[in-house]
């Protein structure tokens, strides 16, 4: 258990101008009258490795969606590496190739096998015919191979997805991720349903990842303690809202949102979710 | 049983019977008739054994010709199936093509027959052809079906990565919907060998063409022991296409549970 310790003060910075993603007062309804997400801001440093936290229903995944495009906020900004994400928008949907996504669901193809579920991350980098003939070019099977190990699948190149354990599944999902060369990876509580043990295996293969590649992982939880200890920042939603925005650096906590809340308030949130 | 029952039985019948006098459907014929059987078996039994290499290859010539006209029809029913699934395509590609493979469909094969006798004249060919439109319109309807069922997470975790379309296609829909697609292959073959089988009857080739000879030089017999040929190519083909579901099919769509079994 990390011990917490609050300070108005930070001695450290975490704060950069070297945003890669930036909300702006975002909001979102999936019908006209009730909205998922309510007047969020968010600003998010290249190399972050950066936690949402928040019950089921609380908004948390809407935020992924509106960061890969796939949701359209109805009102405020949001902006990726200085671009707005659309589908439609045709620069942002190169980007798209390098946003590594991983929803709860996993989102793995069944019947294909775990070489095939990973090199569908270089599909952007192939040629129709290429694609069409499925004639992945060495260099990018060599590449997935080097993921294969790196998540520690070697040896299950064949099988196919849908005889993986769940921890393995994750793991396709990661490396199919990496194989995008991500400079962001989103991932929707990767490791809500993994025992503790292979919850942590997950965790540190993704954070192994994130060095390695300087990453900005943005990860959704709803395990607090999880959170606490892998990220750098965290932010807490709370019924569409963000309620809490802290920095982690070791054993020290820092509040960004103290503005009109006190240090009491915030252990309180937090013991309240994670007791959730 | 309330009244409102009774009279409802009571038409049913009343309109069994007027029906019945209309298209003189009378039982009595029926248990009159059966003797007649007897007759045929007897003939069955009389017919020279000089026959049977003949029948085994009309009914060899009956299963190439399915097999040609599923194998065809699969492969434009394929492409086809993909432009008219709905979550691949907007309403203006996905309404022509289906309300074009309805219209196919409104044929049975024996029409389609008699269409391409007139086209390209007697024979398999005509048979064939037959065979592949009712296979385009039946497969499709039934693959784009089975591709509007297909998870939608697989499809929208690989459509974030910003594929094309047709990488979506091959990589995930081609996959997820391949057991439904070999499932409907092996009962396309299935139907089409029973319906090969009576396309001889409009001169379309095939072991009905003998079928329809014998009877109309009243040599039922020799009818019937090719009828006899076709039941039995119906059932191994019906007992392989069961073997090789479970093999491919089951296992597939169970996936783990099947794979703990076996264990």
């Amino acid at each position: 258990m990390i011990q917490i310790q609050m300070t108005k003060n930070p001695s450290f910075s975490l704060i950069s101008t070297n945003k890669i993603i930036q909300m702006n007062d975002v909001w979102t309804s999936y019908d006209s009258k009730n909205f998922a997400l309510e007047g969020i801001n968010m600003s998010i440093d290249r190399g972050t490795n950066y936690a949402i936290v928040g019950q089921s229903g609380s908004g948390k995944s809407t935020l992924l969606k509106l960061m890969n495009g796939m949701m359209i906020p109805s009102k405020g900004t949001i902006k990726i590496d200085y671009v707005t994400p659309n589908m439609n928008n045709k620069k942002f949907k190169k980007m798209m190739h390098s946003i590594g996504y991983i929803p709860q669901s996993l989102g793995l193809v069944r019947n294909s096998t775990v070489l095939e579920n990973i090199l569908i991350g270089s599909l952007p980098r192939l040629n129709k015919i290429q694609s069409l003939f499925k004639k992945f070019p060495e260099p990018e099977i060599q590449e997935a191979k080097k993921i294969i190990s790196q998540v520690g699948l070697s040896g299950k190149e064949d099988r196919k997805a849908y005889m993986l354990s769940g921890g393995e599944k994750r793991r396709v999902a990661i490396a199919r991720a990496l194989m995008q060369k991500p400079t962001i990876l989103l991932a929707d509580e990767i490791v809500s349903e993994l025992d503790h043990v292979t919850a942590r295996e997950i965790m540190d293969l993704i954070a192994d990842a994130q060095k390695l590649m300087n990453l900005t992982a943005i990860m959704v939880h709803h395990d607090m303690q999880l959170a606490l200890e892998y990220a750098n920042r965290v932010a807490v939603i709370k019924e569409g809202q963000k309620i809490l925005e802290i920095g982690v650096e070791g054993e020290t906590i820092v509040d960004f949102q103290t503005g009109d809340m006190s240090t009491e308030e915030i252990m309180e949130m937090y013991a309240d979710d994670t007791q959730k | 049983m309330t009244p409102k029952n009774n009279i409802i039985i009571g038409i049913i019948i009343a309109l069994l019977v007027v029906a019945s006098y209309n298209v003189d459907a009378n039982p009595v014929d029926f248990v009159e008739g059966l003797p007649n059987l007897g007759v045929v078996l007897e003939e069955m039994v009389s017919v020279e054994p000089k026959y049977i290499p003949t029948a085994l290859w009309a009914m060899f010539e009956t299963i190439q010709m399915a097999f040609i006209g599923t194998t065809v029809g699969v492969a434009i029913a394929l492409p086809l199936s993909m432009f008219a699934a709905r979550n691949l395509n907007s309403k203006y590609v996905y309404a022509p093509i289906r309300a074009l493979l309805a219209a196919i469909r409104t044929f049975p094969s024996i029409l389609w027959a008699i269409l391409f006798v007139i086209m390209v004249g007697l024979g398999p060919f005509a048979g064939v052809l037959a065979i592949i439109m009712y296979t385009i319109g039946f497969v499709a309807k039934l693959q784009y079906e089975a591709i509007e069922t297909i998870d939608s997470d697989p499809m929208d975790a690989v459509s974030s990565i910003g594929v094309s379309k047709w990488q979506l296609i091959r990589y995930v829909v081609i996959p997820e919907s391949a057991s439904h697609l070999l499932s409907q292959m092996l009962y396309m073959f299935d139907y089409n060998v029973r319906q090969t089988s009576i396309l001889g009857l409009v001169g379309a080739g095939g072991i009905g063409f003998y079928i329809i000879n014998y009877i109309k030089f009243f040599e039922y017999g020799k009818a019937a022991i090719f009828m006899v040929v076709v039941l039995v190519a119906v059932l191994v083909i019906d007992w392989v296409s069961v073997k090789i579901r479970d093999k491919y099919i089951i296992k597939s769509q169970h996936g783990m549970e099947v794979t703990a079994k076996s264990k």
